[in-house]
């Protein structure tokens, strides 16, 4: 049996995915269809004549111009979603090192040939890259669900619906600056998903309890002992929500490769460094 | 013979509590060793100490290499089963078998399809749908798989049925153990496996009270259901261990010659069972 890094670290990104199936799937999926039967619903109650005036005016909006420059446009509707997302984020990474330490399948884990460098990374490429990649492809399906819905009912109504191409085009350009934007986000939040997985690893009972209450301690004591707050500063720094939403891709960019950037994957990294360590003792 | 085990000195705090106090364990390769102890002896820590899975103090060496600092290059060499429920409960059977097979140089995943399909296992079904021995029979499928130089099997059988119990040694003795391997098995069962030894380590207390291959167990340990008019000289023979069965004393002796034992009576080899309760008791005793 041939075994090589690659094949084994593709394995440990599959079991993250069928473990947080319900994380990353099921419920951005149920997010979807909340927001498609929603939509029709409302839809229901507009007249004929109005929606097929609405159709015509979108393709008529989008028809010819530049789906980069429209792609913001549909970042809004996609706001629910990248909350959700990072709400699963938090909830994945403080039980990704613990809970299988509570269900005992750790020693299962550990019996393996499989280093707990490869383990914690396994984790942090599954909520910086892979998870975004669900989201964005359960958007898809909602834009493309949403196009041919539009398509069908301009047919019907009997009006001009090229500019819905456009429309479709500009949509999907939005999924790739929402991934690339959820990807650049991680990154500048990796001091945060450090802290996590370090308590993850860490606590034997409660970790959110831990990671928020040795955060909270740490920041009163730096205010106690020495008068001032730059913990508490530097968060919330990196802690307007406005941060984590780029609407031109010059701007992941431009973010990507900045100081501040780099000092927080340093921080980050020191810290989830700090998680393979205490993964490597599970008593 | 050489050793596939080596452990010098190992001790192990949580807080208060020494879990081993001064381990010393020679585990030759080859072997099927048993690790033999009540509850709360200390087997479970030698146990992860061996795998890497327990940081230790002392000197430890397992198929040549330091756990506590390549446990994920051992783990290529040596195969563990802690306990039956150990399985992560939210994968389905065939996904464990394709997890293992991506992760694992040594796993042959024919062999242990081949050994799933004589056993009731659906492998669409995920592992919490499973019934314990079931679980425990899959795990066994994955293990014999493996060709690794050492199993540590701790407790594997623990809150199985007898039926399964005995399968699980069965199928362990005839299909996976071929001389070549060294098998480690902890329990606190002793009368399960002591047909199945080669070698025998008590644990007691953090310490290892015995160390000794089966065929020296047989020359140093004897048993004298002694004659009345002979107590008092089986006495000066400082027994580890008395017991009175239907008014005959029966006496212990360790490393004691036969021929002075002959004289006091009928001498008979204990079972591992009865050397596991005088060691055990020994302290109480005082010998």
């Amino acid at each position: 049996m041939v075994v090589n890094q690659f094949g084994q670290f593709g394995a440990l990104l599959k079991r993250e995915i069928i473990e947080n199936r319900n994380l990353f799937i099921s419920t951005p999926a149920l997010l979807a269809v909340i927001f498609f039967v929603f939509s029709i619903w409302v839809v229901s109650f507009v007249p004929s004549a109005e929606i097929a005036t609405g159709i015509e005016y979108l393709s008529m909006l989008f028809d010819g111009l530049s789906p980069l420059q429209m792609a913001p446009v549909f970042l809004l509707p996609a706001v629910p979603f990248i909350v959700t997302l990072y709400i699963c984020a938090i909830i994945y990474l403080i039980n990704s090192l613990y809970q299988d330490r509570k269900d005992a399948s750790v020693l299962f884990w550990q019996s393996m040939p499989v280093s707990n460098l490869q383990t914690v990374i396994s984790k942090v490429v599954t909520i910086c890259a892979i998870a975004p990649v669900f989201y964005v492809a359960i958007l898809f399906v909602l834009h493309l669900l949403a196009v041919a819905m539009l398509v069908a009912l301009g047919l019907t109504y009997n009006v001009q619906v090229a500019g819905l191409g456009y429309m479709f085009m500009a949509s999907v350009l939005s999924l790739l600056l929402i991934y690339l934007s959820a990807i650049t986000t991680a990154l500048w939040l990796l001091p945060s998903i450090g802290w996590l997985l370090l308590f993850s690893a860490f606590a034997r009972k409660t970790p959110i309890l831990w990671a928020v209450g040795v955060f909270i301690l740490l920041g009163f004591l730096e205010d106690f002992v020495f008068g001032s707050q730059y913990l508490a500063n530097w968060v919330e720094s990196r802690s307007n929500p406005q941060q984590y939403m780029f609407f031109e891709f010059t701007d992941v960019v431009e973010r990507l490769f900045s100081y501040d950037m780099l000092f927080g994957v340093v921080v980050g990294s020191i810290l989830i460094s700090g998680a393979i360590s205490m993964r490597r003792f599970i008593d | 013979m050489t050793n596939i085990v080596e452990a010098r000195s190992l001790v192990k705090r949580y807080g208060d509590f020494t879990a081993l106090d001064g381990v010393d364990l020679s585990i030759p390769s080859g072997s099927i060793s048993g690790l033999i102890g009540p509850n709360g002896a200390g087997k479970t820590t030698t146990m992860k100490a061996l795998v890497g899975l327990c940081d230790v103090e002392g000197e430890l060496e397992v198929a040549g290499r330091d756990p506590r600092s390549a446990r994920h290059k051992l783990m290529e060499e040596v195969c563990f089963i802690a306990d039956v429920g150990i399985l992560p409960k939210w994968l389905k059977v065939a996904q464990v078998l394709e997890f293992v097979s991506a992760v694992h140089p040594k796993f042959v995943r024919e062999r242990a399809e081949k050994f799933l399909s004589t056993t009731e296992i659906p492998s669409n079904k995920r592992i919490k749908d499973l019934s314990k021995g079931m679980v425990t029979q899959l795990h066994l499928a994955i293990v014999m798989a493996i060709d690794v130089r050492l199993l540590v099997l701790d407790e594997p059988t623990l809150g199985l049925d007898i039926i399964y119990r005995k399968e699980f040694y069965d199928r362990l003795l005839n299909e996976y153990y071929d001389g070549d391997c060294t098998i480690i098995i902890s329990t606190h069962q002793v009368e399960e496996i002591e047909t199945l030894l080669s070698h025998l380590v008590f644990i007691k207390n953090g310490r290892i009270t015995l160390d000794s291959s089966m065929n020296n167990f047989a020359d140093r340990y004897f048993e004298v259901v002694v004659d009345p008019d002979k107590l008092t000289a089986a006495d000066t023979l400082e027994p580890i261990y008395t017991r009175e069965l239907l008014g005959k004393k029966t006496y212990m002796f360790e490393d004691v010659p036969l021929q002075q034992l002959e004289p006091l009576g009928e001498v008979l080899t204990p079972t591992v069972a009865d050397l596991f309760v005088a060691k055990m008791k020994e302290d109480h005793h005082g010998g």
